[in-house]
C-alpha cells in the first residue's frame, strides 16, 4: 500500500512538472492571465463599479454570483455539521467489537485523557495576552472591513479574524462564556446573514436594473452601488464570522 | 527564476501538492488524511496566486501611489472562493472524523477496516 502510494504521487508529480514546464514564466507581463479579462478589469473597473480595490471588484460586481454561492457553500457546511448528532459519542466505546482488544482499550484510555486536558487551568501569561489583544483584534478586523474597498481586506478577511479572535476567546475563558457572546436567537438569524443578505442586495438590484444582482450603472446612483456592496461586506463579514465561531463550537467530540 | 526550463517557483507547488497527495494516500489517521487535503489546497491556492503576479507590479488597489503593472487581480478573488470551500471541506470532514471516532473509538483507518 506505501508503495503503491509513494508511485502514485511520482506519477502525479510527473504529469504536474510536464503540464507547468510549459507555461509561461510568473511575472511576465504579457502573460495570458495578464491580457485578456484581468486587464480589461484593472482598465475599466474603478469607473464601472467605484471601487478601488479591483478584488474586491472582481468578487462583488463582476463575479458576485461566484461569491453569493461561495457564502452558500460555507453555510451549507455548517447545516450539515449540525444536521449531525451531537454528543452521540458518550456511550460509544462500548460499542466496539474489535478483534485486537488491546489497540481499542488503548485507544479508549487516550480518549479519557481529553475532557481533563480541557480542565487544566490556562496559563496566566496566555490569559493575559489573549485579553490584552483581544480588543486590538477586533478593531483590526472592523478596519478590515471598513477600509476594504481602499486597502487589502474586506468581508471575508474581517470574518476570518473576527473568527480567530472567538476562538482563541473560547479557549482561554471556555466555550460556555464564550457562546454567550452570540446568544442562540441572534445566532440563528447571523449565521445565515450572509446568504440573506446577498439574497436582499441581488433582489434590490433586480428591481434597480432587471439584472438579478445588478448594480445602477449611471453616476447618479454611486450612493446606491456603495450602500449595496457594504451591506454584502458586511454580510459576508458577520455571517462568516458567526458560522466560524459555531463550526469551533460544533467540534466538541 | 528558472532552471533547466522549469519555472521553480511552480515546481515548489508541484513538490507541495505531492507532499499532500502522499499524506492523503498513505496515512491511516484520518486527521493526517485531512492535514493532507489541506496542504495540497494550500499548494492549488500558491500556484494560482503565483500565476497572477506580475514583475515589479502593484497589488491591484488602484489608489494614489501606485502604477502599472498591477498584479492580475482575478486569481486572487478566485483563491479566496477557494479558500472559503476548503474551509468549508475541512469542517465537515472533522465533524464527520469526530462521529467516527465517538462511534468506534479509533479513526485509523486500518483499524476501522478490522471492525465487523
Amino acid at each position: 500500500m506505501r508503495w503503491l502510494g509513494i508511485a502514485l504521487v511520482f506519477v502525479a508529480a510527473a504529469t504536474m512538472i510536464a503540464g507547468v514546464a510549459d507555461l509561461p514564466v510568473h511575472g511576465t507581463p504579457d502573460a495570458p492571465i495578464h491580457r485578456h479579462v484581468g486587464a480589461r478589469y484593472l482598465e475599466h473597473g474603478v469607473a464601472e463599479t467605484g471601487m478601488r480595490n479591483m478584488v474586491t471588484a472582481v468578487l462583488l460586481v463582476y463575479r458576485g454570483f461566484d461569491t453569493f454561492l461561495e457564502v452558500v457553500v460555507i453555510f451549507t457546511a455548517l447545516v450539515a455539521v449540525l444536521a449531525l448528532p451531537r454528543g452521540a459519542g458518550k456511550a460509544g466505546p462500548a460499542r466496539v467489537v474489535s478483534p485486537s482488544g488491546s489497540t481499542a482499550a488503548a485507544t479508549s484510555d487516550a480518549d479519557a485523557v481529553g475532557p481533563q486536558q480541557a480542565d487544566v487551568p490556562v496559563s496566566p501569561v496566555v490569559f493575559f495576552v489573549v485579553r490584552l489583544l483581544a480588543p486590538f483584534i477586533a478593531i483590526f478586523a472592523l478596519a478590515s472591513l471598513y477600509r476594504g474597498h481602499i486597502t487589502p481586506g474586506g468581508g471575508f478577511q474581517s470574518a476570518a479574524i473576527f473568527g480567530a479572535l472567538f476562538i482563541a476567546l473560547a479557549l482561554v475563558f471556555g466555550r460556555e462564556r464564550a457562546a454567550r457572546l452570540v446568544p442562540v436567537p441572534a445566532r440563528v438569524w447571523l449565521q445565515a446573514l450572509g446568504p440573506v443578505l446577498f439574497a436582499l442586495v441581488a433582489f434590490v438590484g433586480w428591481c434597480l436594473t432587471g439584472a438579478f444582482l445588478g448594480y445602477p450603472a449611471d453616476a447618479a446612483a454611486h450612493a446606491v452601488r456603495e450602500a449595496m456592496v457594504v451591506t454584502l461586506e458586511v454580510g459576508i463579514a458577520v455571517g462568516g464570522a458567526v458560522i466560524l465561531a459555531q463550526l469551533f463550537m460544533a467540534m466538541e467530540g | 527564476m528558472v532552471l533547466f526550463g522549469l519555472d521553480l517557483d511552480y515546481a515548489a507547488c508541484v513538490v507541495l501538492f505531492c507532499l499532500g497527495l502522499y499524506m492523503l494516500v498513505a496515512k491511516s489517521n484520518l486527521i493526517k488524511k485531512v492535514l493532507g487535503l489541506n496542504v495540497m489546497e494550500t499548494a492549488v491556492f500558491a500556484f494560482i496566486v503565483t500565476a497572477g503576479m506580475v514583475e515589479g507590479g502593484d497589488p491591484p488597489i488602484l489608489v494614489a501611489g501606485t502604477s502599472p503593472p498591477y498584479a492580475s487581480p482575478i486569481p486572487h478573488a478566485m483563491v479566496l472562493t477557494g479558500i472559503v470551500v476548503a474551509v468549508s471541506v475541512t469542517a465537515v470532514a472533522l465533524a464527520l472524523i469526530v462521529q467516527i471516532h465517538a462511534h468506534y473509538g479509533t479513526i485509523e483507518v486500518d483499524e476501522l477496516k478490522e471492525l465487523p
